[in-house]
């Protein structure tokens, strides 16, 4: 998008993460509904009486304008559309592993609507106090979809019969899942956990632990060795 | 055009000041070195001075030049009443008010999962340490109302309930003389849903 300078308003947002910039300004790193994710520019935010305080919070939906054309635009306007409750507890420092997946995985300037969909989708449940642990299951099936990752859960990669739910696999990266055999070295993974994870059904708690197990394999592999602060930041708070 | 190493060392220096970029601290360097060298020297020297004599009070973290600050040390506050506040300016504010006569501990910060700031960069052991001395009777969380505050009261208010303690979390919603017409509607929709029987 190099179109030179536009300006945009009344875009569907989410704040992901901000950083200090200069003596009063922020720059926000930002998850657009129509353009992805970008950085914005906002001018004396951090200001004692800016009125961006009260408006500018993560996990909640906001509506943005800005302009400019280069790497990093300016926020003109923004507004607080509501609707999320905010999040607290536990349900906060997943939130903040939702953003940090999407800040390390997601390029700039790159529309993902229905990325965005799940994120809100996502964020809405936590805030509701739903099963955790299935809605980030969802959320990063759909993100590893988005971004061109899609996994093949319910056939057999090698011979394309369809995966069995009473058999044991173990899942390839960027392949698929094959039947498991002793020599492979990864951990294996039923049938049933693949067919239920195709269907995004988590009722089954072995499904449950072993869908998080594959997804932590997977997610790991498209950081490329990035560690997650916020999964390290997220445990030492349990051990407390 | 390349300058003297020492003149690149102090612009590179005063780069370490938040909000200053190369710009800036060039401006400043001139500025000290022509404009006002005495200014300069008692710079260098404050800060070498702060630099060898201030450290952490032993009870609230803040800074001081004793073992433990006058405030820890006054017997005209009480010792039960403990509270948390994220930095020295936020202890600052709550003294102003007037309303509270207990002890403060400074967290120096808050957790801050995207930076990699968790309970270990806190010192959160240090923090558990000093409420549980005994003489702590309630922990007062008065962290700021963004998610990372929020985020850093609701474990603390965990970890600290796990060990007996009374946990409080400052209210939170209109400012004194606020109108809801000129509020910011996310203040108005919290205010809204922590209301209370009155």
């Amino acid at each position: 998008m190099s179109t030179g300078k536009q300006r945009i308003d009344g875009a569907a947002a989410f704040l992901l993460h901000a950083h200090p910039y200069s003596e009063t300004s922020l720059i926000l790193d930002v998850f657009s509904r129509p353009y992805g994710r970008l950085a914005l520019l906002a001018r004396g935010a951090r200001r004692p009486r800016s009125a961006l305080r009260g408006v500018l919070l993560g996990f909640q939906p906001l509506e943005l304008s800005w302009f400019g054309g280069g790497e990093v635009k300016t926020l003109a306007r923004a507004e607080w559309m509501g609707g999320i409750a905010l999040l607290s507890g536990k349900c906060l420092l997943l939130g903040y592993y939702l953003n940090e997946l999407l800040l390390k995985l997601l390029p700039r300037e790159d529309a993902h609507p229905v990325l965005y969909d799940a994120y809100a989708d996502a964020l809405g449940a936590l805030s509701r106090g739903s099963a955790e642990a299935a809605e980030l299951r969802r959320f990063e099936k759909i993100l590893l979809r988005e971004l061109g990752y899609g996994l093949a859960l319910d056939k057999e990669v090698a011979s394309g019969e369809p995966v069995r739910a009473d058999r044991q696999y173990v899942y390839l990266v960027e392949r698929g899942a094959v039947e498991a055999r002793d020599d492979e070295g990864l951990p294996s993974i039923s049938g049933k956990t693949l067919l239920d994870l195709a269907a995004d059904d988590y009722d089954d708690p072995r499904t449950l632990a072993e869908s998080k197990a594959l997804m932590r394999q997977l997610v790991a592999h498209y950081l490329a060795g990035q560690p997650l602060q916020s999964r390290r930041v997220f445990v030492e708070l349990q051990d407390l | 055009m390349s300058s003297p190493s020492s003149l690149d060392e102090l612009i590179e220096a005063l780069r370490c000041l938040p909000g200053v970029g190369p710009k800036s601290a060039q401006r400043m360097a001139y500025h000290l070195l022509q404009r006002n060298p005495r200014g300069a020297e008692r710079l260098g020297q404050a800060i070498d001075h702060a630099l060898k004599t201030l450290r952490r009070c032993a009870r609230c973290n803040t800074f001081t030049e004793d073992e433990v600050c006058d405030r820890c040390a006054s017997p005209r506050r009480d010792p039960t009443q403990l509270c948390i506040v994220e930095m020295p300016v936020d202890l600052n504010t709550m003294e102003q008010t007037h309303a509270y006569g207990g002890l403060y501990y400074v967290l120096m910060g808050r957790l801050s999962p995207l930076d990699g700031i968790g309970p270990k960069e806190l010192g959160f052991e240090r923090l558990l340490a000093r409420a549980t001395d005994g003489v702590v009777k309630e922990v007062i969380l008065a962290t700021n109302f963004t998610n990372e505050g929020e985020a850093t009261a609701h474990y603390l208010s965990e970890v600290l309930h796990a060990r007996g303690l009374k946990v409080s979390r400052i209210a939170r919603g209109l400012p004194v003389g606020g109108e809801l017409e000129y509020s910011d509607a996310a203040t108005v929709a919290q205010a809204f849903i922590e209301r209370r029987d009155y």
